[in-house]
């Protein structure tokens, strides 16, 4: 019989989820620093490509290089948030579908959304990205000499929330593919995250519309960095209101619903079959 | 050599067999990834800062990098030898592993040379890009590059065996060295702080830099090909020898 979900449930399965990081932790304490320091080199290295190329040029088409750095910093909290609450696939869904994983968490008693919110939880070993983003917002923040008030904090807040949200329901929605070919689309959400990662570093800024706008809309590698760090620089760009992300993330999220439970639906009729006789997959 | 065209052969078929529609999320990717990459450096580049390159050269070199973004940093499947199994169809099979494994990355490039790289190498004039080689010894470069590239991931690839398994981490670390080091996403002559005077010596940027600096006429030709040289004849016994020695270290099951 499935538990009760109520919010306190839901923390006590965060904390089963942050148990088990520590224990992997203090275990494996070799391997666990060597993968954050991992994490770490991966991220700096994706977004100072264009904080060294601002640095060069003295600024990116009209944002200044302490906006860039703003903007890198931003992006970093992103990853950061992404890796202490996707480290188990839950946010590459693709690959649980693909490989014939989702039968592991039917047999578990609790909701298949509880169990997805709450089985990347890792704020030990997945944490260190979110706090090199803290202290590059701290010094972006204190370059630019912004004045922060509780508003604005809000408002980082509000804004990391929506990019986090337009990033899994985008992978949800591609992923939906892979209730149809497992095969074929099992990664189909790291292109969808990861391949798209390295675009939606760059500063939009100075670039043509027609290149700003499938950013914004179609690909909204945009709304990932450039258009919240701008907002929360107080100039929303090509005169969009503030609050375009958050209808942004809502469509996107409405329309993933719908997708992902129409191949759910398929996959319990028709299962996988993904795995050899030996054990690999194939 | 037929068997190694064979399993070239075979690996591009294993990456088209699901259909070519799956492959079109990754030519988006790419090409949504080019296209800003082209607006940006225009944007950047229109600073008027001097950085030793011209706009029509920096565009060439990224375009150039795009199209044969999988020969400049080569990756084959070694690394994931223990975790996906690769290992059990390279010992299986009666032909040398690490020219399986070079002949399977050869083949698997094919089909994205064929659907992403020729139609947009077909429309780079429209970018207001040149793809005509300043030096005919982008030739000889592209080669050397290729070839250094199977001795780091080879290299790479031992390492994940020392590592016992965690392919992920070392995929994590080898991403971020290439990225900075190897030039094909930032051209090594455009990193600030002086940085460029001392990364063009390291050997990741015999790899995509090399080339692509021949290629766009911002190389001095002779020492750029004279380092990959150097490099291919160091890193290339030191990938034997260690994966000669890592063959004995290798343990695995499941998938």
């Amino acid at each position: 019989m499935a538990d009760r979900i109520t919010f306190k449930r839901i923390i006590k399965l965060l904390a089963i989820s942050a148990k088990m990081d520590l224990i992997w932790l203090l275990r494996d304490t070799r391997f666990a620093l060597a993968g954050i320091s991992a994490d770490m080199i991966s991220n700096i290295s994706t977004v100072s490509g264009v904080f060294l190329i601002a640095s060069r040029f003295g600024g990116i088409g009209g944002m200044s290089t302490d906006e860039v750095l703003f903007m890198m910093a931003y992006s970093t909290l992103i990853t950061g948030i992404f890796i202490i609450f996707g480290s188990g696939n839950n946010i590459h869904i693709s690959r649980i579908i693909g490989r014939g994983q989702l039968e592991h968490l039917f047999i578990q008693p609790l909701p298949l959304g509880v169990q997805l919110s709450t089985n990347g939880f890792t704020p030990f070993t997945g944490g260190s990205n979110f706090i090199v983003g803290i202290v590059l917002m701290a010094i972006a923040v204190g370059r630019l000499e912004l004045q922060i008030s509780f508003l604005w904090i809000v408002s980082l807040m509000a804004y990391l929330l929506t990019t986090v949200t337009i990033i899994i329901a985008r992978s949800y929605l591609v992923s939906s593919m892979t209730f149809y070919a497992p095969v074929a689309a099992e990664e189909i959400s790291s292109t969808a995250i990861d391949g798209t990662w390295l675009i939606s570093t760059f500063p939009l800024s100075g670039m043509p519309v027609f290149i700003q706008i499938p950013l914004l809309t179609v690909l909204p590698e945009g709304l990932m960095a450039w258009f919240p760090a701008l907002s929360l620089l107080g100039r929303p760009p090509l005169g969009l209101t503030g609050y375009y992300p958050m209808l942004y993330a809502l469509l996107i999220s409405l329309a993933a619903s719908f997708i992902f439970r129409k191949g759910l639906r398929y996959y319990v009729q028709k299962g996988s079959n993904r795995y050899l006789p030996y054990g690999f997959r194939r | 050599m037929n068997k190694y065209l064979k399993t070239a052969h075979l690996s591009a078929l294993e990456i088209t067999n699901g259909g070519i529609i799956y492959l079109l999320p990754d030519i988006l990717i790419k090409v949504c990834t080019l296209i800003p990459l082209i607006f940006l450096w225009r944007v950047v580049m229109s600073s008027g800062a001097e950085v030793g390159m011209s706009l029509g050269q920096m565009l060439t070199y990224t375009y150039v990098s795009a199209l044969l973004a999988d020969m400049l940093v080569v990756k084959t499947t070694a690394s994931g030898w223990l975790s996906d199994g690769v290992l059990l169809k390279l010992y299986g099979r009666p032909l040398p592993v690490l020219g399986q494994l070079a002949a399977q990355t050869a083949g698997g490039w094919a089909p994205m040379l064929l659907l992403f790289s020729l139609p947009m190498a077909a429309a780079a004039p429209l970018f207001g890009v040149s793809l005509i080689p300043a030096s005919l010894l982008f030739f000889i470069s592209l080669p050397l590059c290729v070839t250094l590239g199977f001795a780091v991931d080879f290299l790479f690839a031992c390492l994940s065996l020392k590592l016992k398994n965690r392919t992920w981490l070392l995929g994590c670390i080898r991403m971020a060295i290439t990225a900075i080091f190897s030039g094909t996403v930032i051209p090594i002559r455009l990193l600030p702080f002086g940085m460029d005077r001392v990364m063009k010596y390291q050997p990741f940027a015999s790899l995509g830099g090399a080339p692509l600096s021949i290629f766009a006429g911002v190389a001095d030709v002779g020492e750029t090909l004279a380092l990959q040289v150097i490099w291919n004849l160091i890193l290339w016994p030191a990938a034997l020898l260690v994966w000669k020695k890592s063959q004995e270290g290798m343990v695995s099951y499941g998938g």
